[in-house]
């Protein structure tokens, strides 16, 4: 028997707009005191009409290009008619027959993911379920209704937990990059909802389908890959004993609990819900012109596959171009040091000083300064690999040139032939035994290197010191 | 002085600012007329008498609508003030904040005396379907006001306002002046703000004045007109203007509509609305007679479309935020949200909702090969006069059959004004006056012209 998993993802991005999406209450709902950023249109109250945030549409279409999507030109939103306690208004506004983006793909190494759609629309209020002075209620808070999100949904190209981690990291970056939300998957500005079923080819030669599951309420990335495979193996073993293969009716959703790391069946029969969808009629209908597509298209950083791709071709390895592009800040403060400079070396060896720094501080990309690090590269064998290490990070901390910080601090190496020379003498007069030790035998030299090192106080060019040695002694 | 209340909105505005009279005499003649009609007409719901006393201390005259008496329509939020929508899920609402229209009546110094009774939720054309009960007609209190506006359109005529605020969303402005005798003015969709405006059709509600004669209610729509930032559906255009002098009917071509006669229209009403067409001709107009599409599609189309917003527009009187929970929805609000969310259904989609879209846009197609013929379209307001107390029970498609004639140009989102042109029975009969969008002009000059021709709107009901 063979499975293959065959996985959906619908991600949620809480844009990051200063107001919401229909009224111009605060959209910061984290961390807010109940209810307070609340008015007539977000809470829902008779007469209040909803206005379009003009931001948070163009950073949809936004992102809509930056998943490669088509754009819908001519678009509207509609009415998804549903009761929940925290939905104000009895329907979501959302989008359904024509999306602002749709037909995208992404790329994670070199498998293709298809994405069906991108679409706007709002977010809900929060049900907070807890004991208030002994009895369980349900309270209400609206700070986060009506806040701008926009709707991914890939097609089922995703073949495996890791590679859904792959696809949602990559969604990360790519709204990161382009600065329209924190996509916190923790705070929930990002939210998955994977939907998975299983080809199943049996040893008899047959294939059958298990059925569609819908997965909700998982809060964090490495929740999203235990699910997945949790869900995997249930389907096959649900399979196996009861023989249920998928249908036009059996889609269930499941909720996810991370407690008890396992998946439990929160509703049947998903095709019976019924929206009552229609277009928003308090809404005009919305043209995006192409002169306005081109505009917000011209206002697209370069993305992170085309960085990789150019840092490649200046000979970094396919690790260090992924971490430099692997978020903004990383890319701008490498092409800052760079300023276009297309010398490969160069890339290396600013590569090497930068990313461990990345990694471990955060560095202000203000404070950088690109003449710096080419002094030091210009210098580079002038100094040992220390102090390279040592007079970037000191430069940046002070702002000073490091070839002065060299200077005051001795760290150049001597590399005047006739200075080590001297030197070495002194070393081959005061160590006879050493002496001895390398005519014997030609891989002592290490010691006598380091006594040249030690005289020279650590400025010496060991190299240099090494050559003059074995010159002077053969 | 007393019966100042019985003032047009016209000469109120002069005597005020000629000093001749206080905006608090004004005020207080409107409350006493209210308390010695309204026990019979049931127009108010909610009065504000305190507040509107006060006001009228204060109030500054030389604003556009400075001391006077105006009442609003209940489906309008008044900050602090109860709005109901003549529905008991909201009995006792008071609402956060006001409409546009409010606002804006407020901010040119109009002092909210009450807030009229209409039918619940504006689902009706009779005032019946109120769960605070019908209003009365003034020139019959046997008979009704008709609606939704009926609340309005009664305190208007019986002189316990100067001038209201209605609503229409199919005729709900225009037929209830046509029965009450009023002059009511539908402004182009979009026109005048929603906002504020409890939901009925979101893609067809109208605000708009009813006054006692033309003029007035022209002056009261450039004063609630203009864009809405709040109202994504605010046309965006500054606030009407009234022509500064207003041409005659000399060469303007009206159209008379065939469809607009139909067989079940009363003989009086036709007399008089063909009566109405002769006076056009004195006056230099030329009239056409039209084949237009049949009001009867318009009908079916209203009927989905309507019914299927309201299902939606109702949903959020949950009664968890606000209100009572929904078992205070009346009859006719129930009936309608299980029409509209039979027609929203998966599988009815396409079947009635976007047929009646695409039925709509034929009538809009129509209405713009009309124009090109005609200047403006007339016919009766509605086919009958003010209807017994009681006609509605029963009758599901009451309102539907009474607005026939209105529900074309209101899916249009067209401009209309509805006149008074005659009397049957002592019972007033409607003229309406329609053109194309954002021609408010036009229709005022129409309007303006007969009656300064005729004094139809000047006869007074004896209450």
């Amino acid at each position: 028997m063979k499975i293959f998993p065959i996985i959906g993802l619908e991600v949620h991005i809480e844009l990051k707009t200063k107001s919401k999406m229909f009224c111009a209450c605060s959209a910061d709902h984290f961390h807010v005191e109940p209810n307070t950023h609340t008015c007539p249109v977000c809470l829902g109250l008779p007469g209040a009409l909803p206005v379009p945030n003009q931001t948070a549409c163009e950073w949809c279409l936004k992102l809509g290009l930056a998943l490669n999507c088509e754009i819908n030109s001519q678009t509207f939103f509609e009415r998804k008619n549903y009761f929940y306690p925290d939905l104000a208004k009895g329907y979501q506004i959302t989008q359904l027959q024509k999306p602002f983006a749709i037909n995208g793909k992404i790329f994670l190494n070199d498998h293709q993911i298809r994405i069906n759609r991108a679409h706007m629309e709002e977010d809900t209020g929060k049900s907070v379920h807890l004991t208030l002075h002994g009895e369980d209620v349900t309270l209400l808070d609206f700070n986060r209704s009506g806040v701008p999100l926009v709707e991914i949904v890939s097609e089922p190209d995703i073949t495996s937990a890791k590679q859904a981690k792959e696809y949602l990291n990559k969604i990360q970056q790519l709204v990161r990059y382009i600065c329209i939300s924190d996509a916190d998957i923790e705070k929930g500005s990002m939210r998955c909802e994977p939907t998975i079923n299983v080809k199943i080819e049996t040893d008899d030669g047959q294939t059958v389908y298990t059925p569609l599951v819908e997965i909700k309420n998982v809060a964090s990335l490495t929740g999203v890959m235990t699910a997945i495979d949790f869900e995997i193996n249930r389907q096959v073993e649900e399979w196996k004993t009861n023989g249920t293969t998928k249908n036009d009716t059996n889609k269930t959703t499941r909720g996810w609990d991370a407690d008890k790391n396992q998946t439990f069946l929160q509703r049947e029969k998903e095709g019976s819900a019924d929206y009552r969808y229609f277009p928003e009629p308090d809404i005009p209908p919305i043209e995006f012109s192409q002169f306005q597509i081109e505009q917000i298209k011209s206002t697209l950083p370069e993305l992170p596959d085309a960085k990789i791709a150019k840092y490649r071709a200046l000979n970094l390895s396919d690790y260090d171009a992924k971490l430099l592009a692997q978020n903004s800040d990383f890319a701008s403060i490498f092409e800052k040091v760079l300023d276009n400079s297309t010398d490969s070396e160069f890339a290396k060896f600013i590569t090497n000083l930068l990313i461990g720094p990345l990694k471990t501080i955060s560095l202000d990309i203000e404070k950088i300064n690109p003449d710096y690090f080419k002094n030091i590269f210009d210098h580079r064998n002038e100094l040992n690999s220390t102090s390279i290490k040592q007079l970037a990070i000191e430069s940046y901390e002070t702002g000073t040139d490091p070839l002065a910080i060299a200077k005051s601090k001795n760290l150049f190496q001597i590399s005047d032939t006739s200075q080590i020379e001297e030197l070495v003498k002194k070393v081959i007069a005061n160590n006879p035994k050493a002496v001895d030790d390398y005519r014997k035998n030609s891989q002592s030299i290490g010691f006598l290197i380091g006594q040249v090192m030690k005289v020279s106080a650590g400025s010496a060019n060991p190299q240099l010191a090494k050559e003059i040695l074995e010159k002077l002694l053969n | 002085m007393s019966d100042l209340n019985k003032l047009t909105l016209t000469q109120a505005l002069s005597d005020l600012r000629s000093k001749k009279i206080s905006p608090k005499e004004l005020v207080a003649d409107c409350f006493a007329r209210i308390e010695s009609v309204d026990k019979k007409l049931n127009a108010f719901l909610t009065l504000n008498k305190k507040q509107a006393l006060e006001m009228a201390k204060t109030v500054d005259i030389s604003l556009p609508l400075g001391g006077i008496p105006v009442a609003v329509k209940d489906n309008f939020l008044t900050k602090d003030l109860r709005t109901t929508a003549s529905s008991k899920v909201l009995d006792n609402y008071i609402p956060q904040y006001s409409a546009t229209v409010v606002e804006k009546l407020q901010k040119a110094g109009a002092i909210i005396i009450g807030k009229t009774n209409l039918d619940a939720w504006a689902h009706g054309s009779s005032t019946e379907t109120s769960d605070y009960g019908s209003t009365k007609n003034p020139w019959d209190t046997n008979r009704l006001p008709g609606g939704s506006s009926g609340g309005s359109a009664a305190a208007t005529i019986s002189d316990e306002c100067i001038v209201s605020i209605g609503s229409e969303t199919a005729g709900s402005i225009r037929q209830p002046s046509a029965w009450c005798g009023a002059s009511g003015f539908k402004p182009t969709y979009g026109r005048c703000s929603r906002y504020g405006v409890i939901a009925m059709a979101s893609s067809t509600d109208s605000p708009g004045p009813i006054a006692k004669n033309a003029q007035d209610a022209a002056y009261v729509l450039s004063v609630i007109s203009g864009h809405d930032p709040q109202d994504a559906t605010s046309i965006n255009e500054n606030p009407w203007v009234i022509p500064s002098k207003l041409p005659d009917l000399k060469g303007i071509k009206l159209g008379l509509p065939n469809a607009y006669f139909p067989s079940q229209i009363k003989p009086e009403v036709k007399q008089f609305v063909l009566q109405a067409a002769e006076t056009f001709k004195k006056l230099g107009a030329e009239i056409i007679e039209l084949d237009v599409l049949d009001p009867k599609y318009a009908i079916a189309v209203y009927t989905i479309i309507q019914r299927s917003e309201v299902s939606s527009n109702l949903a959020r009187f949950d009664g968890i935020r606000y209100g009572d929970d929904r078992s205070k929805f009346g009859q006719e609000a129930l009936r309608r949200i299980m029409l509209g969310t039979y027609s929203l259904s998966s599988g009815y989609y396409d079947a009635y909702y976007l047929k009646a879209q695409k039925v709509r846009t034929m009538i809009i197609k129509d209405f713009d090969k009309q124009f090109q013929k005609v200047d403006a379209i007339i016919g009766p307001t509605s086919p009958t006069t003010a209807l017994p107390l009681g006609a509605t029970e029963g009758q599901a498609m009451f309102g539907e059959l009474e607005d026939m004639l209105m529900e074309p140009s209101s899916m249009a989102g067209l401009p209309g004004f509805s006149i008074p042109c005659g009397f049957a029975d002592g019972l007033p009969i409607g003229l309406q006056i329609t053109t194309p969008q954002l021609r408010e002009d036009l229709a005022y000059q129409i309007a303006q012209n007969f009656q300064e021709n005729t004094d139809f709107h000047l006869q007074k009901p004896k209450l």
